[in-house]
């Protein structure tokens, strides 16, 4: 039952709203955990074991944490248990017959042991998702920053809140974990304001994510009969997909959740504008690369080790060579782990690398970057500039996801040496395009549909919301914007025959 | 060190690492992503010398390196 089904908008979402008006507002929460394993269990069935495991462990574990003070070595042995737990059992599940594949194959080069049998191990909904959430309480009670929640409900909706089982977003205990269990009383404004969120994130989703699909799945799974500037056009639908998509989905989410009136935090900030890859990380899955920073950059960074070096390498080397070796040692665990959390695949952890490298690069060009402005007197704010870094950005961010989208590294390797070869830009009006499953009436929803994001985000980054905007009006001229987006879903979405059905892509990492 | 005495320092010492910013000002340094988590490892090292505090994972939050107020609160915290 994914988000942007029927079943889940037409009557999960509104039957949960309805038993959640009619229960008294202090047992509301509970009607969001009964509301929110039925979820998880329409989605994994008996996999909730799962998660009711993992919650009954990381609130059992906080209780006991609560009795030793900060910073005493129970207190750290205890959340270290449980960090080991929690990403014992998503390695289990995950990446097991990883690692069995990787000893088959060194076996197969004289070891002897090359015969393991892959397991047939199911994966929960969510996994990835609730055990970096299960983590970080466990790290904000172990440093103080959070107390030891003695309510079993509110850890149980911290990590198991319906609309963020399947793609997050990655919340931190203290960001949201109070307004789960407040029983607040639903508002007509935020029922409103929620469902055009979620209508936005269709429109997103089913007009422009899931047209491309069919184009992107040709393009990847023959990549080998198409030449240079087709692959690289694939790299780019692949980047529009994926942002349509997952930002799509993230509207429902946090739409959804408005409708109960909680907020939970943005996943995107108009990633597009982006002016260097550090900035994209900043806009782009913004949860995860909070948490990421968060519980493996800064620790890192502020350990004892890491400090020393600092110290040593200013005095001998100066500011420069230390500040760059530092972040490459901060750095290098945070995209091991960003690349390797996506999934047991070569082209994540390749993928990691990818920016991990160009990351570093930056760190390092800083001075030559800094040199080059002094120089030539160039503001590095005109507007030329600026566009220049930004279509650099684009770049960088087409060519991460063609790696990312590849089957496999291999292909993503091949896909990226045959850019180089038989580019021909006449792709782009020969007809081409409109043999990888789309017709022009497609292309031109494509379009129309990418072009009005993009004046929303670009409205959005001048600070200007529209739906601010669109509330201010006259309520005919409200209505008659909402009615548009909604037909424009009903009328020009890609769903019903002649499309295949589009999982999320997000719900599978 | 008086307040306004480690206040100058700090703003000295994010000169260095950028003198674009007009830290007199700034009251979202980390919020509106104005310094980035490169220049706040910097900025760690640069204060934990001077100050000779240590500066631990649990410190690092937005509402520590907001602005130079915010800094100098944490540092007096960490000298106490």
């Amino acid at each position: 039952m994914a988000y942007n089904q029927l079943p889940y908008l037409a009557i999960f979402l509104p039957a949960v709203l309805i038993a959640y008006k009619l229960t008294p507002a202090a047992y509301r929460k509970y009607t969001l955990l009964a509301s929110s394993w039925i979820y998880f269990y329409l989605c994994s069935q008996y996999l909730l074991l799962y998660l009711v495991g993992t919650t009954v462990f990381v609130y059992l574990l906080g209780l006991a944490m609560e009795k030793f003070p900060l910073k005493s070595a129970p207190r750290k042995a205890l959340c270290g248990i449980g960090i080991a737990g929690l990403f014992g059992t998503l390695l289990y599940v995950k990446y097991t017959n990883f690692f069995i594949k990787i000893i088959n194959t060194i076996g197969s080069a004289g070891t002897g042991w090359h015969n393991i049998p892959g397991l047939h191990i199911l994966v929960p909904i969510g996994i990835s998702f609730y055990t970096l959430e299960a983590v970080s309480y466990l790290l904000e009670v172990d440093w103080g920053r959070a107390g030891s929640d003695h309510d079993f409900c509110r850890v149980a909706l911290f990590l198991g809140f319906f609309p963020q089982t399947m793609e997050g977003p990655i919340a931190r205990y203290q960001d949201t974990a109070m307004q789960l269990t407040q029983g607040e009383d639903l508002h007509l404004n935020n029922i409103r304001d929620g469902a055009i969120r979620i209508v936005w994130g269709l429109f997103k989703k089913m007009l422009i994510a899931d047209r491309l699909n069919t184009a992107v799945g040709t393009l990847f799974t023959n990549y080998t009969q198409y030449h240079g500037s087709m692959i690289a056009i694939s790299g780019v639908f692949y980047a529009l997909q994926l942002y349509m998509e997952f930002s799509g989905v993230m509207d429902i989410v946090i739409g959804s959740a408005q409708m109960f009136g909680i907020k939970l935090p943005e996943n995107f900030r108009q990633p597009f504008f982006s002016q260097t890859a550090a900035e994209f990380w900043r806009r782009w899955h913004i949860t995860l690369g909070v948490w990421c920073k968060t519980y493996i950059f800064y620790p890192v960074t502020t350990s004892d080790a890491a400090k020393k070096w600092n110290k040593f390498a200013r005095k001998k080397y100066g500011k420069y060579i230390a500040k760059v070796t530092i972040s490459a040692m901060a750095l290098a665990p945070v995209w091991m782990f960003n690349g390797l959390w996506h999934g047991p695949q070569w082209n994540y952890i390749f993928y990691g690398i990818y920016y991990l490298v160009l990351l570093e690069l930056e760190e390092v060009l800083e001075p030559v970057k800094k040199g080059f402005y002094k120089k030539t007197g160039l503001s590095k704010d005109s507007w030329f500039w600026h566009l220049f870094r930004i279509l650099r950005t684009w770049l960088i961010i087409f060519t991460g996801e063609m790696f990312f989208r590849a089957n496999g590294l291999r292909a993503g390797l091949a896909m990226f040496r045959s850019i180089f070869y038989q580019f021909h830009i006449s792709s782009m009006w020969d007809g081409s395009l409109l043999k990888l499953g789309l017709d022009a009436w497609d292309f031109a929803v494509i379009i129309l549909g990418t072009a009005t994001v993009f004046v929303y985000d670009l409205l959005k980054e001048k600070d200007i919301h529209v739906w601010e905007l669109v509330s201010q009006k006259k309520t005919p001229v409200r209505w008659a914007l909402v009615y548009c987006l909604v037909f424009a879903v009903v009328i020009f979405g890609a769903y019903g025959a002649g499309y295949q059905k589009v999982d999320l892509i997000y719900a599978g990492f | 060190m008086t307040k306004d005495e480690m206040k100058e320092k700090i703003t000295e010492i994010l000169e260095d690492i950028d003198d674009s910013i007009d830290y007199a000002s700034e009251e979202h340094l980390i919020d509106d992503h104005i310094l980035d988590s490169f220049a706040i490892i910097s900025l760690v090292g640069e204060l934990e010398d001077e100050f000779d505090i240590k500066v631990s994972a649990v410190d690092m939050v937005a509402s520590n390196f907001n602005s130079v107020d915010d800094m100098a609160q944490m540092v007096e915290r960490l000298m106490a």
